[in-house]
């Protein structure tokens, strides 16, 4: 009996120390923990902190739009205005419509000396400026409605004789805007893969992806450009102008 | 015996074939030499005489070689060279076959005298080549260039270098940061052919060199010899205090030499009549490209002194004028003012900035539109009086540094007395509509601070990054339901479709469905033993049950009919034999009143059973 009892008292006691390990380690984790502590870091000037805090955060495999913003600003007040763009850019494709993001990616680009250009041609620019305020779940959930829409009207053809007399309308406008809103959807997918933020000061752009090639033109920090193609340490890159080059990796960092 | 004879044209024919070889082997050893080792190296001038002014043409023939590489000349003494090309010739000269190249060279002699040409030496393929020595005499003598034709006749000039070079000079070699130094590049030409000159180019570290203006062109004397000149000037200023040199320059042009013509003899009509525009129309000048080069210069480049410098000294070096107008000199508050203030004098200009006024308090004051003249730099100004209590305009200064007594001034005008009249409300409004016109539209225009906007203080909506909809397996299978249910009822609707419309399909499918009820009515008559209503049932049963399944008239169906019809649908003979005993019981009991037992009644309904089965089983 008495053994028993030591053996239940020994599992409670371990029983207790891991909880509070647990419960310990959960609050030094936890997302909402680490992005206040981040917050404060940030409030009290440690910039480099709060960078590490809210990195860490996504180092977790987790992403907001709130959460890129904030370690945009970060890297501003630390004067690495690239990485700044970057997080603007990032944050943009999951709040695009929030005011404090555009004014400060506004700010940044002016403190930059860049305009923001559009690197594609006419009709990639007009599903850009059409679809900028809409994020990529929400153009994915309005094509399935359309979709919905389109089934439910066919459907209804079947059953409903007067809707067969606008049926032909109904289809041209719903099948229409479905092939809009997917090639909407398909330029915003195409923008965040293959959209670059150069990060560092100055880079240079090559004929040849090698180190001692001729510099055909340079980037500023800051610059957007489209990866087309990848060569071992180098991005094949193409600016806002159509002109094609080689840069290094290291000088840019992609949005996803 | 017409083994022996083949034996013998066989015998023959290989003394001819032995008899050809040597002949090609003769042949070739004969002809082969001259495309071998016997090279010949010889250098050939078209003259040994030619004129200060005029080209030579050298040629260096390989004899014996079809292929060989432009030997590089060695700089020769009293002449500058220009390779031309190469021509090849072949020649058969009673069967030998003979093969030469020959590389051209043009000779420019640039002074007068007897030269020594060579022997050239020339290494290929391990073997040493060695030609010919020449001697040429270059002569003091007229150059029959269009532009030269009629020049008077000078002291010997025995040089080309003397006859056409650059110069290059600065008004001073020792100047203050930023200091405007005339420099000066001239092009110098003694009786020669000049054309394609290009602008001079020159290194200019630690100095920004402006563009040159448009070249002049006069005569001048130097050293008692006339010479054309074209003059460049530009103007240049130190960027860095210290000591630099610049150049020296560069300035290409290309020289029209006349082409020493062939020796040929004399001729009557030499001296009789003048061959220039025969000469110049078949191409007897040339053009050769010369790179002309100047001494370099220095200079010392002195830091402006710190002391007495005024506090908004902007970099003005010269010695400069203010003028300054204002208007108009009454306006309504809010009003532009326009000041127009020119700096004129000599120095550098590009270091002039915009006169500064001494206080901006109670005015806007926009960025200026700057204009650049010659000699004066002109600055427009708009300035807008914001408060009623404004009585003048303060004075406007100007801080330079005079090169010429080394020391800072500062020149001021004004200050200028202004009225402000209070303006109307409608005219302000006009003002502020007028934007294009007077920048007077920000009377109140609130200065703002500029900064980024501060961070959130949520996390928003969290989800795993690249967690997005379309790469969603489960919304994915969601977009097949709407268009499986789709499928779904379409197939529904067009089966009801089917069924209101062909009346066959219809009867097809009813045919199983009415027969199980006729043998679920037989079955009742069965158990009741109601022999005449059993077999009636069971006779409209299958009559209906065949004439649905193969679209017949169901009251048509008899014996005949199956057997014709079935028959030829394949039925097999032992249903076909069912079938008969089915309708021969019925009409037995319908038409004969034959009494048959309960055992019959059953056996009856089985075959019915039977027979239904097997037309169903058949359709599947």
């Amino acid at each position: 009996m008495k053994k028993i009892n030591l053996i239940f008292f020994a599992a409670v006691f371990i029983a207790l120390v891991s909880l509070r390990g647990a419960l310990a380690q959960g609050t030094a984790s936890t997302p909402g923990a680490l992005f206040y502590q981040a917050n404060i870091y940030y409030q009290e000037g440690k910039y480099d902190a709060a960078i590490h805090s809210y990195e860490k955060l996504l180092g977790q495999g987790l992403e907001s739009g709130n959460l890129y913003y904030n370690l945009g600003n970060s890297y501003f007040k630390k004067g690495e205005l690239g990485l700044a763009v970057l997080n603007y850019e990032r944050a943009g494709i999951l709040i695009p419509n929030d005011s404090d993001l555009r004014s400060n990616y506004d700010y940044a680009m002016q403190r930059l000396n860049l305009e923001p250009k559009f690197i594609g041609n006419y009709f990639e620019k007009a599903a850009h400026s059409l679809f900028q305020a809409l994020t990529v779940d929400f153009l994915a959930i309005l094509l399935s409605v359309i979709y919905i829409v389109l089934i439910i009207s066919l459907i209804l053809n079947l059953f409903i004789s007067p809707i067969r007399r606008f049926f032909g309308w109904i289809i041209c406008i719903l099948a229409s805007l479905f092939i809009i809103f997917a090639f909407g959807l398909e330029r915003k997918i195409s923008y965040i893969n293959k959209t670059a933020i150069v990060i560092s000061k100055e880079a240079d752009v090559k004929f040849e992806p090698l180190e001692n090639a001729t510099t055909y033109f340079k980037l500023s920090e800051g610059s957007k450009v489209k990866v087309v193609e990848k060569a071992q340490n180098w991005y094949k890159i193409r600016r806002f102008d159509n002109k094609f080059g080689w840069v290094i990796k290291d000088a840019l960092k992609k949005i996803k | 015996m017409d083994k022996l004879k083949n034996t013998v044209i066989i015998g023959k024919r290989l003394r001819g074939f032995i008899l050809s070889l040597a002949l090609v082997f003769f042949v070739l050893s004969y002809a082969l030499p001259c495309f071998a080792k016997e090279l010949n190296f010889e250098a050939i001038v078209n003259s040994n005489k030619v004129s200060l002014g005029s080209s030579l043409q050298l040629s260096l023939n390989f004899g014996n070689v079809q292929n060989m590489p432009a030997p590089e000349l060695p700089a020769i003494d009293g002449f500058q060279s220009r390779y031309l090309g190469p021509s090849t010739m072949m020649s058969i000269v009673n069967g030998k076959v003979s093969g030469s190249i020959t590389h051209n060279y043009v000779l420019l002699p640039t002074k007068t005298g007897i030269f020594k040409l060579g022997p050239f030496k020339f290494e290929h393929n391990g073997d040493q080549y060695t030609s010919n020595q020449l001697s040429v005499e270059v002569l003091q003598g007229q150059v029959q260039s269009p532009a030269q034709t009629s020049s008077p006749s000078e002291p010997g000039i025995n040089d080309l270098n003397e006859r056409v070079f650059i110069t290059m000079q600065a008004k001073k070699n020792k100047a203050y940061l930023n200091e405007d130094i005339p420099l000066t590049v001239k092009l110098y030409v003694n009786r020669l052919g000049i054309r394609d000159i290009q602008y001079p180019e020159f290194d200019h570290e630690g100095f920004s060199a402006g563009a040159f203006d448009k070249p002049s062109q006069y005569q001048e004397t130097r050293n008692g010899v006339n010479f054309d000149v074209i003059e460049f000037n530009t103007s240049i200023f130190g960027l860095r205090p210290g000591e630099f040199k610049l150049g020296p320059a560069h300035l290409k042009c290309s020289l029209i030499v006349q082409k020493q013509a062939r020796r040929r003899p004399p001729s009557a009509f030499d001296n009789s009549f003048d061959t220039g525009i025969f000469d110049d129309f078949f191409g007897r000048y040339e053009t050769y490209p010369l790179d002309l080069k100047s001494d370099d210069l220095t200079f010392n480049i002195l830091p402006l002194p710190e002391e007495n410098k005024p506090l908004n000294f902007s970099g003005a070096l010269g010695n400069f004028d203010l003028e300054v107008t204002v208007s108009p000199l009454e306006v309504k508050l809010g009003d532009p003012v326009s000041l127009k203030m020119a700096v004129s004098g000599e120095g550098n200009f590009s270091t002039v900035s915009v006169p500064r006024l001494k206080s901006e308090n109670g005015f806007k004051v926009y960025e200026p539109q700057i204009k650049q003249e010659a000699g004066k730099k002109l600055f427009e100004q708009i300035i807008m009086p914001m408060s009623m209590d404004i009585k003048e305009i303060p004075g406007i200064s100007f801080d330079f540094f005079d090169i010429q007594t080394g020391q800072y001034k500062t020149i001021t005008r004004g200050p200028f007395p202004i009225t402000i009249l209070k303006p109307e409300k409608e005219e302000e409004t006009k003002v502020v509509e007028n934007k294009q016109v007077a920048p007077a539209a920000a009377v109140n225009e609130e200065k703002l601070g500029r900064d980024i906007i501060y961070i959130k203080d949520n996390l928003g909506r969290l989800k795993k990054g690249n967690d997005y909809l379309y790469k969603n397996k489960i919304f994915l299978l969601f977009q097949g339901i709407p268009f499986l249910f789709y499928l779904i009822i379409f197939m529904i609707y067009a089966k009801k479709k089917r069924l209101e419309t062909d009346v066959k399909y219809a009867r097809g499918l009813l045919a199983p469905r009415k027969a199980r009820i006729g043998i679920r009515q037989a079955k009742k008559y069965l158990d009741k033993t109601e022999t005449g209503k059993f077999y009636d049932t069971l006779f409209t049963t299958i009559q209906e049950y065949l004439g649905d399944k193969f679209h017949l008239s169901s009251k048509g169906i008899t014996i005949s009919v199956i057997d014709e019809h079935l028959h030829k649908e394949g039925v097999p003979e032992e249903v076909l034999t069912r079938l008969r005993d089915i309708f021969r019981e019925c009409d037995m009991v319908r038409y004969a009143s034959s009494q048959l037992t309960r055992e019959n009644m059953r056996d009856s309904l089985r075959k019915l059973e039977e027979v239904i089965d097997y037309f169903q089983r058949r359709k599947a």
